[in-house]
């Protein structure tokens, strides 16, 4: 019997396909820029702050190199490090902002955005930096980065449940929000 | 719209998230990689001093357990620290020196500089056996009390902290102290007063300094409650006039819940230490601290002025707030003014509405 057309089985992309060991020089060629994409999304932040999560997380990827098995799985643990590292900067951002009395400017890197697009992220940020830094984290992964539940969940380091009450939380705010102006 | 965006209000499907993107060029791939590599560097140094720093300290500390021990003859070396009374040595037939602690409290030590010919009793018994050297004569010091041996086999003892027995089985002995100065036979025994024993090095400075330190790591880790504690039993000397554990003492008050201790020192960064770059963070905290925590809006203001005058980047936050405080202290031709100021130098201010609300510009 023939498969459908729409569940049939397709081949991974080439760059998922298990390999050896995965060399430092490669992985930096090839998720670099993912990790400064992811980076930037999550954090709402400019060229600076996101040039030092990826050196954290490159950091600790060549110190880790053995614990990732292959380039499939070499994507998946990067999200993770990344979430960990830029929760790690979030929770140190509101730390500091003990200190200031207004919310910080976002600078946040967009540069095919319209001035409409770009007013409405600040926005967006700036409500993002109300929410509690795992919910911000969930939200942004599911929504921003478009990352199914499965994949928010194993990022935040935590189970479905968790993950879609975190999203779910943080989702009614944002429209509560948005749903106003 | 957009997969993604299943759900979201529809204000957000036009928000273009797929735009978020840096711009990631060979050049700035280059520069990071320089920096990870900088820092492998780094780490490499720091290994290589910890491990060179190590072998150096285990080196010296082997070196001078070896030095240690080498002049001090057998007896010396296990008697004064046994835990329990060791048997003596056969009296007067002895060629090395013997001792032997004759109840649990005793406190005896060698005298280094002696090698192993001289001893300090600091409490309880203790019996020695000394072949006679002339040219080194064995001694015991008790408080101000020496003993100092003539050939002998001996037994010094505190009967109270300020009473001193010494009972004398073979030879002879002299015993020093105060106004004593008497040789003691075989089978004589002589009872003097002592001075109170000389305790050991200070260690009560010492336990003192830790009580002082001991806030800082606390205060460091986020333990505030406990850091304002130990602040508090330590006494203000505790904090020592440097910009840093100023800053981390108001915090510790503060963020315990007690801000109207931060006030002195903020207020001693603020006047002391004004030319370091975060005495316009002490300010405007001393301003928040004041305004928000403790109602002084008048001296809150007064604060905001002062962070003002730091410029920086809070200039334009600290001015907003002191328009506030102006404001709430009454003083609404202050306010008015310094809100006109506001709009006249952030014209699209992040705090522009607020500063006119509070400067009655509204």
């Amino acid at each position: 019997m023939s498969s459908k057309l729409y569940l049939r089985l397709t081949d991974p992309p080439p760059d998922l396909v298990p390999g050896g060991p995965v060399e430092f020089d490669e992985l930096f060629a090839r998720y670099g820029r993912y990790v400064a994409r992811l980076a930037a999304r999550l954090l709402g932040a400019g060229d600076r702050e996101v040039d030092d999560v990826v050196q954290d997380v490159f950091w600790l990827a060549s110190r880790r190199l053995s614990s990732i098995a292959d380039m499939a799985q070499a994507r998946g643990w990067l999200a993770t490090v990344t979430t960990r590292v830029v929760a790690r900067r979030l929770r140190g951002r509101r730390f500091r902002r003990l200190f200031h009395a207004g919310p910080l400017a976002h600078d946040v890197p967009a540069p095919g955005a319209t001035a409409e697009q770009r007013a409405l992220l600040a926005r967006l940020y700036e409500v993002l930096d109300t929410l509690p830094t795992q919910q911000r984290l969930a939200w942004s992964l599911r929504y921003i980065e478009g990352e199914p539940l499965d994949q928010v969940a194993a990022a935040c380091r935590c189970s479905l449940a968790t993950a879609k009450r975190r999203v779910s939380a943080a989702k009614n705010v944002i429209d509560e929000v948005f749903g106003d102006e | 719209m957009s997969k993604r965006n299943v759900g979201m209000s529809h204000q957000l499907d036009e928000a273009g998230f797929d735009k978020i993107e840096p711009v990631w060029g060979p050049e700035r791939e280059r520069a990071v990689r320089a920096a990870i590599e900088q820092r492998a560097t780094r780490r490499q140094a720091t290994v290589r001093t910890a491990t060179a720093f190590t072998a150096t300290a285990m080196i010296v500390i082997g070196g001078f357990a070896l030095w240690n021990r080498r002049p001090l003859p057998p007896a010396a070396q296990s008697s004064p620290v046994a835990a329990n009374p060791a048997p003596a040595a056969p009296s007067g037939a002895s060629e090395t020196v013997s001792v032997t602690r004759l109840s649990p409290d005793t406190v005896l030590a060698a005298l280094p500089e002696r090698g192993g010919r001289g001893f300090v009793l600091r409490a309880g018994a203790a019996r020695f056996s000394v072949p006679h050297d002339a040219g080194r004569p064995f001694v015991v010091t008790a408080g101000d009390v020496t003993i100092e041996d003539l050939g002998t086999t001996f037994t010094v003892r505190f009967t109270a902290s300020d009473r001193l027995n010494v009972a004398v089985e073979e030879g002879r002995v002299r015993v020093r102290g105060g106004d004593t100065d008497t040789e003691v036979s075989a089978g004589a025994t002589l009872e003097v007063p002592v001075a109170p024993v000389a305790g050991p090095p200070p260690k009560p400075q010492r336990a003192a300094r830790a009580v002082a330190t001991a806030w800082r790591p606390l205060a460091e880790r986020g333990q505030y409650e406990e850091a304002r504690t130990a602040l508090r039993k330590a006494g203000p000397s505790a904090v020592r006039n440097d910009t840093a554990e100023l800053l981390l003492a108001a915090d510790a008050a503060r963020l315990s819940g007690h801000p109207a201790e931060a006030v002195p020192y903020l207020e001693r960064v603020v006047h002391g230490h004004a030319r370091d770059p975060r005495a316009g963070l002490a300010a405007f905290t001393l301003g928040r601290v004041l305004l928000d925590e403790l109602g002084r809006p008048n001296e809150a203001a007064d604060a905001f002025a002062r962070a003002r005058s730091f410029g920086g980047p809070l200039a334009e936050d600290a001015l907003a707030r002191e328009v506030e405080a102006a404001s709430r202290a009454g003083d609404v031709t202050r306010s008015r003014e310094l809100a006109l100021l506001y709009r006249r130098l952030y014209a699209n201010g992040r705090r522009a509405k607020a500063v006119s609300r509070f400067g009655g510009l509204d």
